[in-house]
């Protein structure tokens, strides 16, 4: 009863507000409100009373609308971007280099000689069936490639068309299609799986086409089955590669390169990878301050059926990161000296809620193979990984082409004859690649490295002679000329004039912005601010508390009603009650005339002169003292 | 009484509806400044002193003054845009890709109709340069043109001649034709010097083209024989060219099947019915990969060049025209599906032997139309007619006027543009004079003069592959041995003999990665932020509102005109009372005009709630002031309730 005594106190005392009726405290509230439309309503005219009405009521909805425009703006999380250009010292990118030739063909030949003279007899039989027919003799070891066989398909007739086995035997060698060319047949490729009794023929339309692919996947299936450190040691190494390095007037060579093992380019090396030691920053534009390449590809030792295209490939990417240089590379022609200026273009995004791409990968569904390699993640590593995700759930077993993960093994023939099958179906499945994308997100920080590229004819006639004689001397000790036109690179990587340009993402609305819309629309049609919206709480709360009286005093005059049934003329409210019974001075106006709407209470109702009439002020706060007492005497 | 008729009288007493109905503009201007919701009014009113008081006139007029100008700027930087740019990382439409031999017709079919005109070129060549007349072609039979020509009149010469000019006496000119002198009448418009000026030039050589009366000429002139010929010629081969049929014409071209050796896309193989042909008047036949109409546009869903087109071209050198054309290659551009390539004016070329791999990288570019630029999205609001079968763009918008132009002005069309509806080709059987024409009408297209350039805007939308083209050699050494063997198989029987690797090109186009990049303009403004912007600056500078603003309206134009109105009247019925009755009220009017001016409190008296003690019935006597004004009030105000003295 103490506590509950001790609660209502607090709370009468909270509520001592402006008035005691609703129309009291409205009215209270109009005139002392900070906003602009109240006061109006009530200090006017009843016509423009009506129009103040209306005019507040049209406001305040119209700032209920546009700061629900305003807070809808903001929970978009738009994002605005900010360019800049300009130059500044940066890290120098790291250049990746490969030989557009996985091997040298003089190591890799032990390995690929069966295939080659497959190859060979595939071309001829291809070319000149008929010559060829004659000394087919010629034994073709041809065990482990039927797999996969080449087939050439003679369309002369559509309806029936005739597949010949390329590698087969000579039993049907008298077939009418021997003798057809490009026009009539095409060269398929026959893709057997379930011990070859589940076949697709992989149709091309060029026999080029046909035979390049089929001499990859059995080359794929070869290397595969070659520990990593041989298949190293068979591609080009770095001081066979790079002849002469220079980085801005510093001299550098080919321990200045890092080393990575690409599965299609071999040997790969990479400058400034900063993987181990810090980047080297570069602070002037211009060739003379970049990077400064020779390099030997040596066309001669090219594997001939592997890599019809013969150059340097490069790349420029960001420091730890993974070179994707198929995707991403591009080629120097030999012979010429080819110079690149560098824009590096970057776009650094937000990350949630403002876009969707990740800082690091860390929340991407996808484990990233590449991460063996110590890089950063990236949408191709990615993608790729989740390749080969696919491929070893689909085929049991990694593809060449991609990192292997724990515990896998990589595809070949021997142990998985289905594999090509396997591999040549999800490649081509739109739906894998679609899962794939969907599952990866792009990173945050995108680079790319604009190059604007040109070329020159290197070396030049007249230094032709020397310029291969030194180098010789200093590559291979040897006073002959071990290098020709058809191999020799120069390359120029450096930053041009502008070497960045940056484009960055920043909130578009933030928190200052919304509060400052806000206010600026509630200042705009009603000139109000927060304090008028505490002002409004209050009277709220105001509100709420002459609801709570009312109720009680409701409460209270139906027990009383009910003790004390009937009264003479119309039931006395209980305030009046209350007010008799504490006032002395009170007079109940029940007997008067009756309440007449146009005349003014104060000129009827003259109070004897000589007694004040009691103070207003005094007697609002009064009724709650007793009520307050009267339910302290209910409770007791 | 009922509570809520007694709150009611409360509410009447304490505030006593009254409005601004002073008597004077003054007072109202008084009453306003008071009780106004914007700040500084009031202060100007409450302050004492005449220095303060001006400071803060001052001040107030100050605020207003920088109101309107930071509005103005806000509504003057409404329509600005910001740019946003997106990256997306998904799967990519593949472009359409166009392919063209930069050679147009093969040689040997075009030869017969240009033989006159490759005759007359070379005795051109011959007697101004000296060059020997058979040594250059050993294919082509030359000697038994020249014998047939022998008798003949030089037609092309006659109709265009070309001339060579010495620097100091320009208006001689030794003929090719003849190797004589000949006087030159007629302007000499000097085809370099209009833009920028030759120096040092001993010798220039031009040709001279004349209107259909000799009477006016013009000669062009280059400072280099190898421009004048080939202009020369080209002059002459659109005017033959433009009489052949177009069947004809890519008939004489190159089929797909002979251009394309190999095609190869995304782990596909395709062939020449993936290609569609574009029939382009300089540049023959053209194949356009990825571009046929109802059928599905080809997407990549992987980065690389493995997954992008890979085709083998043959390039023929033996069938290219001499004098037309002074490169070997195919021109490639990568275009939208829907636009017209226009392979003369951009366009990557490729070299034989060589491998051009062109890694590409999208950009999509959004800007907002009117008003924010002067864009359009499809051309519908530009009045130019588009004679091109494609989407909008700013060139075709720009070839179109000037084609319309050529029909309007020379009565015929130029031959490297398409034709608009009921027109023709130019040529000299027709249109003797057309050559002139396009000339001067091309000058005044260059100069924009024919205002085309000013009609014509850019188109809102555009995508933008980013190229970045690298070379390498191919086939490589070893390689070439099986290779090119293969290839000849692959041609099969549209050529009959084997390719060597200088008739051949590879050629790789690939996205790099599938991220596209899309700029896209956005309004900076809506009509909500500008708003709160005038909110912002009106709340700053002076505490107002919109509220504020009807105020004055209500104030400075309402009342104030209520009360000259009111005024007026007065006195006017004050006229008429003086002009029928004895001037009796003169003094009562008087009186009122007194007050006036000592009446300060007046506004402020009667928004107080009534002090307590006048509440004091009977007690106080009543105040002259009130009642003076009530007798003011009262002939005059009829809806105004003073409140009931006590």
């Amino acid at each position: 009863m103490h506590i509950k005594k001790y609660l209502l106190k607090c709370l009468h005392r909270l509520q001592k507000g402006p008035g005691y009726t609703y129309k009291e405290l409205l009215v209270w509230y109009c005139n002392n409100t900070n906003t602009h439309g109240p006061k109006r309503i009530i200090c006017e005219g009843p016509k423009k009373k009506a129009m103040w009405f209306l005019i507040t009521l049209l406001f305040t909805s119209l700032v209920c609308w546009e700061w629900g425009v305003f807070i809808k703006t903001y929970l978009s999380w738009e994002v605005s971007v900010s360019l800049s250009i300009g130059f500044k010292t940066m890290d120098f990118p790291a250049v990746t280099i490969c030989n557009a030739s996985p091997f040298q063909y003089s190591k890799v030949k032990h390995l690929l000689k069966d295939l080659d003279e497959l190859m060979e007899a595939v071309l001829e039989r291809i070319l000149a069936p008929e010559q060829s027919y004659g000394n087919a003799s010629k034994a073709l070891n041809s065990t482990i490639w039927n797999y996969t066989p080449l087939v050439l398909i003679d369309e002369q007739n559509p309806h029936h068309p005739v597949v010949l086995d390329l590698f087969g035997d000579n039993h049907n060698g008298s077939a009418p299609g021997r003798t057809c060319t490009a026009q009539a047949c095409k060269v398929a490729m026959r893709l057997c799986s379930l011990n070859g009794t589940v076949c697709t023929f992989r149709n091309f339309t060029s026999a080029t086409r046909a035979v390049t692919e089929w001499y990859l996947l059995q080359a794929t299936n070869i290397f595969s089955q070659v520990p990593n450190q041989e298949l190293v040691e068979m591609g080009y190494p770095a001081e066979r590669l790079i002849l002469a390095c220079l980085f801005g007037p510093e001299p550098c060579s080919y321990r200045n390169f890092t080393s990575i093992f690409h599965p299609d380019y071999g040997n790969c090396y990479i400058f400034n990878w900063g993987m181990t030691e810090k980047a080297l920053p570069s602070a002037n534009p211009g060739a003379e301050f970049g990077l400064k390449l020779i390099l030997d590809i040596g066309q001669d030792d090219y594997v001939p059926f592997l890599t019809s295209t013969a150059g340097a490939r490069l790349m420029l990417h960001e420091q730890r990161s993974y070179p994707f240089i198929k995707d991403e590379g591009i080629y120097a022609m030999s012979g010429t000296e080819t110079s690149i200026g560098v824009l590096v273009d970057k776009l650094e995004r937000k990350g949630e809620p403002y876009s969707q791409c990740t800082m690091n990968g860390s929340d991407v569904p996808v484990r990233n193979l590449y991460s063996d390699y110590n890089t950063t993640y990236s949408i191709q590593a990615c993608i790729r990984s989740c390749f080969q995700d696919h491929m070893i759930r689909n085929c049991s077993c990694g593809h060449y082409l991609y990192p292997l993960p724990r515990g896998q093994r990589y595809c070949n023939n021997r142990e998985f004859p289905d594999w090509a099958y396997c591999y040549s179906h999800l490649r081509m499945s739109v739906a894998q690649r679609e899962t794939c994308i969907n599952m990866c997100k792009e990173s945050c920080n995108d680079t790319q490295y604009k190059m604007t590229i040109s070329m020159a004819d290197w070396p030049s006639e007249a230094s032709e002679d020397w310029i291969f004689h030194v180098l010789s001397q200093e590559r291979d000790q040897s006073t002959n000329i071990t290098l020709s036109r058809k191999g020799i690179v120069k390359l120029n990587i450096y930053f041009q004039e502008f070497n960045y340009r940056t484009i960055e993402e920043s909130a578009a609305n933030n928190i200052v912005w919304l509060l400052s819309n806000l206010g600026g629309q509630f200042g705009f049609w009603m000139g109000g601010s927060v304090l008028c919206l505490i002002e409004f709480g209050e009277i709220l709360i105001d509100f709420v508390w002459i609801t709570i009286i009312k109720l009680v005093a409701f409460a209270k005059s139906l027990r009383q009603r009910r003790a004390q049934a009937c009264y003479a003329g119309p039931p006395p409210t209980v305030a009046e009650l209350v007010e008799a019974h504490t006032n002395f001075s009170f007079e109940p106006d029940v007997a008067g005339p009756g309440p007449d709407p146009g005349t003014y209470p104060d000129e009827q109702t003259l109070p004897i002169p000589g007694t004040p009439p009691p103070n207003y002020d005094s007697l609002r706060l009064q009724p709650l003292d007793i009520i307050e007492s009267d339910s302290e005497g209910d409770a007791v | 009484m009922a509570p809520g008729e007694k709150i009611k009288a409360k509410i009447k007493k304490n505030l006593p509806v009254t409005g601004p109905q002073a008597p004077t503009i003054k007072e109202l201007m008084r009453w306003y400044c008071l009780n106004t919701n914007t700040h500084g009014c009031r202060r100007i009113v409450v302050s004492r002193g005449r220095l303060r008081r001006l400071l803060w006139v001052l001040f107030t007029l100050t605020a207003v003054a920088l109101i309107f100008w930071q509005c103005a700027l806000l509504i003057s930087s409404f329509y600005t845009v910001s740019v946003s740019i997106k990256v997306h990382f998904q799967k990519l439409d593949f472009p359409a890709v166009t392919i063209c031999n930069i050679n147009p017709y093969k040689y040997s079919a075009v030869r017969d109709l240009l033989a006159d005109l490759e005759q007359e070129t070379r005795t051109a060549l011959k007697n101004l340069y000296g060059f020997p007349e058979n040594k250059s072609r050993k294919r082509r039979e030359a000697e038994s043109w020249t014998s047939a020509w022998e008798g003949t009149q030089p037609k092309f010469l006659k109709l265009v001649p070309l001339l060579a000019f010495s620097q100091d006496e320009t208006s001689k000119a030794r003929d090719f034709l003849t190797g004589r002198k000949r006087k030159v009448s007629g302007s000499i418009i000097h085809k370099a010097s209009d833009v920028m000026h030759v120096h040092e030039s001993k010798e220039v050589v031009g040709f001279q083209l004349c209107s259909n009366d000799t009477s006016k000429c013009a000669v062009y002139t280059f400072s280099s024989g190898v421009n004048a010929i080939q202009e020369w010629y080209k002059l002459h081969y659109m005017n033959i060219m433009a009489q052949v049929p177009l069947e004809k014409k890519i008939n004489m071209s190159y089929s797909a099947e002979e251009l394309l050796v190999t095609c190869f896309f995304d782990g596909m193989s395709c062939d020449a019915r993936n290609f569609t042909l574009f029939h382009h008047p300089m540049y023959g036949n053209c194949y356009t990969f990825n571009n046929r109409e109802n059928e599905t546009i080809l997407s990549t869903s992987m980065g690389g060049s493995e997954y992008g087109l890979q085709v083998i071209l043959y390039i023929n050198e033996e069938e290219y025209n001499p004098f037309l054309v002074s490169s070997t290659g195919a021109k490639v551009i990568v275009h939208r599906q829907d636009e017209y390539p226009f392979i003369e004016d951009i366009g990557t070329e490729i070299e034989t032997a060589m491998a051009t791999s062109i890694g590409m990288h999208l950009t999509e570019s959004f800007k907002l139309s009117e008003p924010y630029s002067q864009c359009t999205e499809d051309g519908s609001d530009v009045p130019i007619s588009n004679i091109y079968n494609a989407a909008y763009s700013l060139q075709i918008c720009l070839h179109s006027c000037f084609q319309t132009k050529m029909v309007e002005k020379c009565g015929c069309a130029q031959y490297s543009q398409p034709l608009p509806p009921a027109a023709n080709y130019c040529n000299y059987q027709q249109h003797p004079n057309w050559m002139y024409c396009y000339y001067q009408l091309h000058q005044a297209f260059v100069r924009e003069e024919l205002g085309c350039q000013s009609v014509c805007r850019e188109a809102c939308s555009f995508k933008e592959w980013t190229l970045t083209t690298s070379l390498a050699q191919w086939p490589s050494e070893v390689s070439e041995k099986w290779l090119l063997p293969v290839l000849t198989w692959d041609q099969g029987q549209q050529i009959k003999k084997k390719l060597n690797k200088t008739d051949l090109a590879k050629l790789l186009i690939f996205y790099k990665d599938l991220n596209q990049r899309s700029i896209m303009e956005s309004p900076a403004n809506s009509i909500e932020m500008l708003l709160s912007n005038f909110g912002g600056q009106l709340g700053l500078w002076m505490s107002c509102s919109v509220v504020c603003v009807i105020e004055i309206i209500e104030v400075f134009f309402i009342d104030s005109f209520s009360i000259i109105a009111r005024r007026q009247w007065h006195k006017a019925k004050e006229w008429w009372a003086r002009r029928h009755a004895p001037p009796g009220p003169q003094g009562q009017d008087n009186l009122g005009l007194d007050i006036d001016d000592d009446l300060p409190t007046f506004t402020s008296a009667l928004r107080l709630p009534p002090a307590p003690g006048t509440e004091v019935p009977g007690t106080p006597p009543p105040r002259y002031n009130t009642l003076r004004l009530e007798r003011a009030f009262s002939d005059q105000l009829t809806d105004t309730q003073m409140p009931a003295e006590s």
